[in-house]
């Protein structure tokens, strides 16, 4: 997904990867949802994982979009920094527990929360959202709050 | 394999609340706001910069890291800045600068706040505004500017 060579600090990602990625997480939240079934949760939180601990490069989604579907495309790589969506990867991983802790006590947490993944999964892959801009400067201003300034 | 209608009806509602929401911030997005009567802003620009004000217009762009849109600010602002004598701008970076963000109350990047002449804020906008809307403020602060002297 990335042009530049291999290396261990990956600073960009492909942004048509990352709305490709989206797209699936999109599709399968929404089986998931449709069918009421947690087991598709589970695997989509797995990969919520790979992608929030190794980067979203790593995820199986990007991996599949590297191979298979890059190589088809006529558009150029669309570099964009990692940090922003590796952030939103652990976003949908909080999602993903919380719908599976919806799930163990048969309570609507389960819908709700697997409805919010997939809304922003759908913004995500349909209008590029950015939503790591707008968390960013929210968080940096709560914890500059919480830790004291010295 | 049956449908859980709890699961369709989550599925249909949030869809339609992730439109709804992306297609109403994408017309306001980058769109400048009057916010000439906001409450006891007034900044001391330079004082607290160090940088010099526009001779008419001065474009203050509040910035983070990571920030694509950010990027896209800065490039048609700059331009406009290039090109017209009397428009300068500003790029803060907004985690560097938290007392400023707080004071404005700015909530995401890129935030850029529109000074007049005198260093008094007559707008804002948040996201990335179009060269067009720029040129479009700039000539109307102009405007109300040689209109009040």
């Amino acid at each position: 997904m990335s042009i530049t060579p291999r290396s261990s600090q990956q600073r960009n990602v492909d942004a048509r990867g990352v709305r490709f990625s989206a797209s699936l997480t999109a599709l399968v939240l929404a089986v998931a949802l449709v069918l009421a079934n947690p087991a598709l949760v589970v695997i989509q939180g797995a990969v919520f994982a790979i992608g929030a601990l190794l980067g979203p490069h790593r995820s199986p989604y990007s991996l599949l979009f590297r191979r298979v579907i890059a190589p088809r495309l006529y558009s150029p790589a669309e570099p964009e920094p990692i940090a922003p969506p590796q952030f939103a990867q652990s976003v949908g991983l909080l999602f993903v527990l919380l719908a599976l802790v919806g799930a163990l006590l048969s309570s609507p947490l389960f819908v709700i929360a697997t409805g919010l993944a997939f809304a922003a999964a759908l913004v995500n892959a349909a209008f590029g959202y950015c939503l790591g801009c707008q968390m960013y400067l929210l968080i940096a201003r709560t914890r500059r709050r919480l830790i004291p300034a010295k | 394999m049956s449908l859980s209608t709890s699961g369709v009806l989550t599925l249909v509602g949030m869809t339609a609340l992730a439109l709804a929401l992306a297609m109403f911030d994408r017309r306001r997005r980058g769109r400048f706001r009057s916010a000439r009567h906001s409450s006891a802003e007034y900044v001391e620009w330079q004082n607290r910069l160090g940088r010099h004000l526009g001779q008419d217009v001065t474009f203050v762009q509040f910035s983070s890291a990571f920030c694509a849109p950010c990027r896209a600010t800065r490039l048609t602002l700059a331009d406009v800045a290039e090109r017209d004598p009397g428009v300068a701008h500003i790029e803060i970076d907004a985690e560097s600068h938290l007392d400023l963000v707080r004071e404005l109350n700015i909530l995401s990047t890129p935030t850029t706040i529109v000074l007049d002449a005198k260093g008094a804020t007559v707008a804002r906008s948040v996201g990335a505004p179009r060269k067009d809307q720029v040129l479009l403020l700039v000539q109307g602060i102009r405007n109300s500017q040689s209109s009040s002297q």
